[in-house]
């Protein structure tokens, strides 16, 4: 038996896979009556429904020619997600400013492309135009610098 | 079927368009057309992103979402609409004159658009495409005026076992329209409504599939999957095939077209405007499936189908009018019946739910100025387009300059801020983080992640629906085949199950998308 279609192949065992945790997790949730159907009709249904999709694509990739799943671009898969990640972990205390900076640089290393000199004009356009738009504007309730450094620049100002 | 009351309908939306604001700036106060205003921003962000590959509507629609909140009801989705329509304008532009097709939808204009450009007649193929555009949505906005009446009247009367068939057939179309493979679009859909059900039950109370996380408990925003789906993962699969857009500057001379070119566009433009105003109301449809359409019509009608691909102005106005004439009438289905018809009309509704508007029939009854409001500023807005579209192109084409490097950075931030900017939850970008992901791996695995947002926004109301059904019939499941309607729509969307799924009918339906 050789698989002939890798997507459809990872796709059903995908599809499957999330089929099986569904009714698993789901096969507490009340079933309720006819009349009134409970928590847990929907969810029992949909979990068939996967797992019978996700088969019906595994038969398939054995026996009907289909693209490979091919190579995973890593580089951007990581930069990207990283990036996005690290922007939500620091935009409550680090503020908009050293979020950005941050999370734009990890994002920029997705690519063999970015041109640094570039990148950091273009990087401090996106601050004082996205300043302007959400907070100024808009009136966000993001802040732009980080807590700890408020009362500090405030002195400066002072 | 009575339309007496149209004119004040219309005048309705007309009015609501021209609401006059009064806002401050450097301490004068100024009147402006708020309305007016956020239609021609959507219809230029919409001109400007259907340029740019890599950036569609429905990205830009989920950034644009979250900023709708700080908007009216009205200005929010005159905006979200100008943005859709827009970018039909704007795809054609690029790729006529560069070859770089701005949207899935302009894909064929660059076919015969980019061979006209490099005869020298950049110019006319602009102008046909710009008019073709203008009067297919001119049309199609009246079909949208004298057909939403009728049909919200008729929708009024569904029952909530109708309304569960009704669903049931809009997803099957989905599926059968999808482009690919059926199961694939299958299991996407199935996958989106699970996706749907996570959070509290709304009529039990029961959370579902929350892992005791509390921030599940309300369930997944829509605009987080769709940022993640559509935001996140195309920046990481367009990072990974970055290619290089070489300016060929052709010089636009002599914009008007000639006689000729009027003669053989007139009917090319009524074909594709027919052709788009049907398949864009069907679900899944829309305007990349039109202007393919409208493309293989031209061509087999033509006497000179070979000469297509060297120039035939028929195959620009005929894709370029079904794409928009597309793109106006897929409102039909979600301003009637409250149901998407495809990923763009799903964000449009997520834009009403932003605002606390419960899509439906109801929204004409207790939002008339919305509604008019809205219908109006398509036509309002397409007309904007058709002024402001030839002389921007040199400003368009400069926009193109932008590497996509930088792009790819700034989706990402407008992403983040964006999803942030709704709960102030960072855990939400984590979860978009998470989409961004998943959306990346359906990418690779060959799946489209739109049935996923349809199965998504739907699940949860035919669940809704279902349960209301069985209440009512006192736990009898047969009422789903007793009313006749709600038969008929099952009936009909067991019969397009049966079609696609014979093996000959498949087959013809992969030639005619490979065309």
């Amino acid at each position: 038996m050789r698989i002939k279609s890798g997507q459809d192949f990872a796709t059903g065992l995908l599809l499957a896979a999330v089929g099986i945790a569904a009714f698993w997790i789901g096969a507490d949730y009340p079933m309720g009556t006819a009349q009134r159907p409970g928590t847990g009709v929907l969810p029992r249904i949909l979990a068939w429904c996967l797992i019978g999709t996700g088969g019906l694509l595994l038969v398939k990739s054995v026996y009907s020619t289909g693209s490979p799943v091919g190579s995973w671009s890593w580089r951007p898969l990581l930069a990207v997600t990283l990036g996005t990640v690290v922007f939500g972990s620091m935009i409550d205390n680090y503020g908009l400013v050293a979020s950005m900076i941050v999370a734009m640089t990890i994002c920029a290393l997705g690519t063999a492309e970015t041109r640094w000199f570039e990148f950091a004009v273009f990087t401090l356009i996106m601050i004082v135009a996205s300043w302007a738009m959400f907070i100024w504007l808009l009136g966000m309730p993001i802040k732009a610098w980080p807590t700890s450094l408020v009362p500090f620049i405030e002195q400066m100002l002072r | 079927m009575d339309f007496g009351s149209l004119p004040s309908d219309l005048w309705l939306g007309l009015s609501a368009c021209f609401t006059i604001k009064w806002v401050t700036i450097l301490g004068i106060q100024v009147p402006i057309f708020i309305n007016i205003f956020w239609c021609l921003m959507g219809a230029l962000i919409g001109t400007a992103i259907g340029v740019l590959p890599g950036v569609g509507p429905v990205a830009t629609m989920a950034l644009l979402l979250p900023i709708t909140y700080f908007l009216t009801p009205e200005g929010a989705l005159i905006m979200l609409a100008g943005i859709y329509y827009g970018a039909q304008y704007g795809g054609s532009t690029t790729a006529i004159l560069i070859n770089v097709p701005g949207e899935a939808s302009s894909v064929v204009t660059a076919l015969d658009g980019h061979a006209m450009a490099k005869l020298g007649r950049a110019g006319p193929a602009l102008a046909m495409a710009a008019l073709g555009s203008f009067f297919a949505g001119t049309v199609a906005t009246c079909l949208i005026v004298l057909a939403a009446p009728p049909l919200t009247k008729l929708a009024q009367q569904f029952a909530p076992a109708d309304y569960f068939s009704l669903m049931v057939l809009g997803l099957v179309l989905a599926i059968v329209m999808a482009s690919g493979s059926l199961l694939k679009a299958f299991g996407m859909i199935f996958l989106g409504m699970l996706l749907g059900l996570v959070g509290t039950d709304v009529n039990t109370g029961n959370t579902r599939f929350t892992f005791g996380i509390g921030d599940l408990f309300d369930g997944i925003g829509f605009v987080i999957v769709a940022m993640g789906m559509f935001g996140i993962a195309e920046i990481i699969s367009n990072l990974a095939n970055v290619t290089r857009r070489d300016l060929v500057s052709s010089k636009v001379s002599g914009l008007w077209p000639t006689r000729e070119d009027f003669r053989r566009s007139v009917a090319p433009i009524f074909r594709g405007t027919v052709l788009g105003s049907l398949l864009g109301v069907l679900p899944g449809g829309g305007a990349v499936l039109a202007s393919f359409a409208s493309y293989s019509v031209e061509k087999k009608l033509s006497d000179t189908p070979e000469k297509f691909g060297q120039g035939m102005i028929e195959g620009v106005a005929g894709p370029e009018s079904a794409n928009n004439a597309a793109a106006q009438t897929s409102f039909i289905p979600m301003l009637t019946l409250g149901i998407p018809s495809n990923a763009v009309m799903a964000m449009m509704i997520g834009g009403m739910m932003i605002h606390g508007i419960v899509p439906g029939p109801q929204v004409m009854e207790q939002k008339p100025a919305l509604f008019w409001g809205m219908i109006v500023s398509m036509w309002l807005g397409n007309m904007m387009l058709l002024v402001l579209n030839l002389p921007l192109i040199g400003i368009w084409v400069k926009m193109l300059l932008v590497p996509y490097r930088l792009l790819a950075v700034a989706i990402m931030f407008f992403c983040c801020v964006g999803v942030y900017s709704l709960n102030n939850l960072h855990t939400e970008i984590y979860f978009m983080a998470l989409f961004g992901v998943l959306g990346y791996v359906f990418i690779r695995l060959g799946c489209e992640p739109a049935p996923l947002l349809l199965g998504f926004l739907l699940g949860p109301l035919m669940e809704v629906y279902m349960r209301r059904a069985m209440l009512l019939s006192r736990g009898d499941p047969l009422v789903f085949l007793q009313r006749p309607l709600s038969l008929a729509f099952l009936a009909i969307a067991a019969l397009l199950l049966l079609f696609v799924i014979l093996p000959n009918v498949r087959k013809a339906r992969e030639t005619a998308f490979q065309e």
